[in-house]
């Protein structure tokens, strides 16, 4: 027999190793002797023979690597997408709120559990990576939706890329806006939306990193723009909140000789009539009328049973205090007090109309920032105690005090409190100067909010909230003092 | 020192794993040789090799948190899920098979090989270095038991040019293997 060649001879370890037929085919082949010198590479073969598979190795990490996507997707289900706090809205109509937040915030569905009745009751939406879970109302076990309690006072903050396209896609879904999208000081660009259940998201897209300081700083700014010592701010919201030409409060008079009156101020203030709607069948008595008196608007309709005559008092900012002082004389109102300057910044005279209303011109001096920051026609109440009235307002209306002049016994000389983007004037009865309750009108984003709010804080209800045939829903209460408040939200032209 | 910064870097990626389990697969890529020589060299056919290693791997990821650091290295803790596993499969084929040897309690504490295992590993990693048709027919012959005609069908050769490339395969393994410090003296043929 031929001797082998060292690599026959070491196929042969190798076959006879794996168990292969060619060393069977040859007889006796596997027991033949190898060559010695062959010893060290059949130890390779022998342990070649365990060789692993490069492809088994692949599969297997493959597998592994799989397993592991699993494992952190549920590790990040139940952990990352768990924060210590989330939002929880209870929805009148779940369903649709799941399809809304979809359309208008891009949210995605992660859960949805509905009851035997129909009803969701829960169901959880991943927007932006933020976990918000909801459900239906279920007003049986005192899970009530804002549609029930009439708005909700919890914001709901919402960071996207580019809120003006996030608002427009929200209002094409059904949002309403409720303050436009503007840049904020504090680095932000954001407006307020409130979606058709009634929570209201504030969508910002940041813009600016500032430090605490900074903002601070400008925080400051603006609310000294806010409260006067600045030239004040345009104020972008009210195109949606307000009627065009109004701001958040305008005094309504309840007077006799409503028609008399609007040319008594046309002649001595030149005011300009804007609306006259008569009383049907009342001859010249009017429903409801609106004058401009510079920047400033003002509401007026004739007595009638339900309404008596209210006269009261409002503080004019005029250029010339003497000259209006003789033109309103000169149309038919009698005297209060000739002009004459005051130390407090303004020259000051005051008249009473017709009507029995109080008119208190005034011309502040240049560099009077509390009385520049004024509009043409501001209310201004005579209440028994100033300090208690105040008081009532911040907590009905979210009122802000700009200014206080107060004697040491607490009798309140002047103050100017903020409301929405007006200012109330007052001074606390004396002498002449006797309680005047007034009718105001206030605009507010959520009129059924605000009644409720009044009402905890002490007014009495004239009327509940309604939806009004001219485009507002509107609710009317009367605070300690006699004054009636008609709170509005405008609801569509 | 080195050993010491060996265990240093086994630590790091025990760590990162637990932290992030998809550093799971700098473990697999470090130890996956070594499990392997462990489990063939306990185990007779080729599929049950590969079946415990894989369980091994999967139950080593299932379980990493609850891996301790108590001064062995991490494959040591493989080896012991390793041991485990062929244990349970050898009772569960026993019973299968009406075996009373199946009652017996197993032995998993058997005396582990660890430097022939460190020996055969590197042996599998050798393959990876070889020219590429070298390491084909090493791969093809060994982890795939073709035969040479096969071999020499797939990659159109004669059967005789596969068996000297199979040769100086091994040849070159034998003194790669030979080079690796600490493994065996040098021999040198003439």
């Amino acid at each position: 027999m031929a001797k082998q060649s060292l690599n026959e001879q070491l196929d042969r370890v190798a076959a006879a190793l794996l168990g292969q037929a060619d060393a069977a085919l040859s007889s006796n082949g596997a027991s033949r002797p190898f060559d010695p010198v062959l010893r060290p590479e059949v130890e390779v073969v022998r342990e070649l023979k365990n060789l692993p598979s490069p492809d088994f190795r692949a599969r297997l990490k493959a597998d592994l690597e799989r397993r592991v996507t699993m494992v952190t997707a549920a590790v990040r289900a139940s952990t990352e997408f768990r924060a210590a706090a989330t939002p929880y809205l209870c929805i009148r109509g779940a369903a649709a709120a799941l399809e809304f937040y979809q359309q208008a915030f891009g949210a995605t569905e992660q859960l949805r559990l509905t009851q035997p009745d129909g009803r969701i009751g829960h169901a959880e939406i991943d927007i932006r990576g933020a976990r918000i879970m909801l459900s239906d109302e279920f007003p049986e076990i005192g899970f009530r939706s804002p549609a029930s309690l009439g708005g909700s006072p919890v914001l709901i903050n919402l960071d996207v890329e580019d809120v003006d396209a996030v608002a427009r896609r929200a209002v094409a879904a059904g949002a309403e806006i409720v303050r436009p999208v503007a840049d904020q000081f504090y680095g932000d660009r954001s407006g307020h939306l409130r979606d058709p259940f009634g929570y209201t998201w504030v969508v910002s897209t940041h813009k600016e990193t500032l430090s605490p300081e900074e903002m601070q700083r400008r925080s400051e700014q603006f609310t000294n723009r806010q409260t006067g010592t600045s030239p004040p701010a345009k104020q972008p919201a009210q195109g949606e909140t307000f009627r065009e030409g109004f701001h958040s409060l305008t005094p309504y008079l309840i007077i006799t000789g409503a028609g008399p009156w609007i040319e008594f101020v046309q002649q001595a203030f030149g005011a300009q009539e804007r609306l006259r709607v008569k009383r049907p069948g009342a001859g010249d008595l009017l429903m409801h009328a609106e004058v401009k008196i510079g920047d400033s608007m003002i509401e007026l309709a004739d007595a009638n049973e339900q309404f008596p005559p209210m006269p009261s008092a409002l503080w004019l900012r005029v250029d010339d205090v003497d000259a209006v002082y003789r033109r309103a004389l000169d149309a038919g109102a009698t005297p209060i007090q000739a002009p004459r300057d005051q130390e407090y910044g303004s020259r000051d005279g005051s008249v009473k109309d017709l009507s029995g209303n109080h008119w208190y011109l005034h011309t502040p001096k240049p560099g009077n920032a509390v009385f520049e920051s004024l509009r043409s026609v501001t209310p201004y109440l005579h209440p028994l105690r100033g300090a208690v009235l105040i008081e009532f307002l911040k907590n009905a209306f979210g009122a802000e005090e700009v200014y206080r002049a107060q004697s040491p016994d607490g009798v309140i000389h002047h103050a100017q409190v903020r409301i929405g983007d007006s200012m109330i004037g007052m001074g606390d009865a004396h002498g002449i100067y006797q309680p005047m309750p007034s009718t105001l009108h206030l605009y507010v984003p959520n009129a059924d909010l605000a009644y409720e709010r009044a009402l905890r804080a002490g007014a009495s209800s004239i009327q509940p909230p309604a939806d009004q045939p001219y485009g507002e829903r509107n609710a009317g209460v009367k605070d300690p003092f006699g004054n009636r408040w008609f709170i509005a939200t405008l609801i569509r032209h | 020192m080195k050993a010491r910064s060996k265990e240093a870097d086994e630590k790091l990626l025990v760590a990162a794993a637990q932290k992030d389990p998809r550093c799971f697969a700098d473990l697999y890529e470090a130890n996956f040789e070594h499990v392997y020589a462990f489990v063939a060299h306990r185990v007779y056919e080729r599929a049950d090799t590969e079946d415990l290693t894989a369980e091994v791997f999967q139950q080593a990821l299932a379980n990493l948190a609850k891996f301790e650091w108590r001064g062995v290295p991490f494959v040591a803790w493989l080896y012991r899920i390793a041991a485990n596993a062929i244990a349970d499969r050898w009772q569960l084929r026993s019973r299968e098979r009406g075996n009373p040897a199946a009652e017996i309690p197993v032995d998993r504490q058997v005396p582990i090989d660890l430097e022939g295992i460190e020996k055969r590993a590197q042996l599998y990693r050798l393959v990876n270095t070889l020219p590429v048709e070298q390491r084909r027919v090493i791969q093809m012959r060994f982890a795939e038991e073709k035969s040479i005609r096969q071999i020499a069908k797939e990659m159109k050769r004669t059967p005789g040019a596969i068996k000297q490339l199979q040769f100086r395969a091994v040849q070159n393994l034998r003194l790669r293997w030979e080079e690796k410090p600490g493994q065996r003296t040098r021999k040198v043929h003439g």
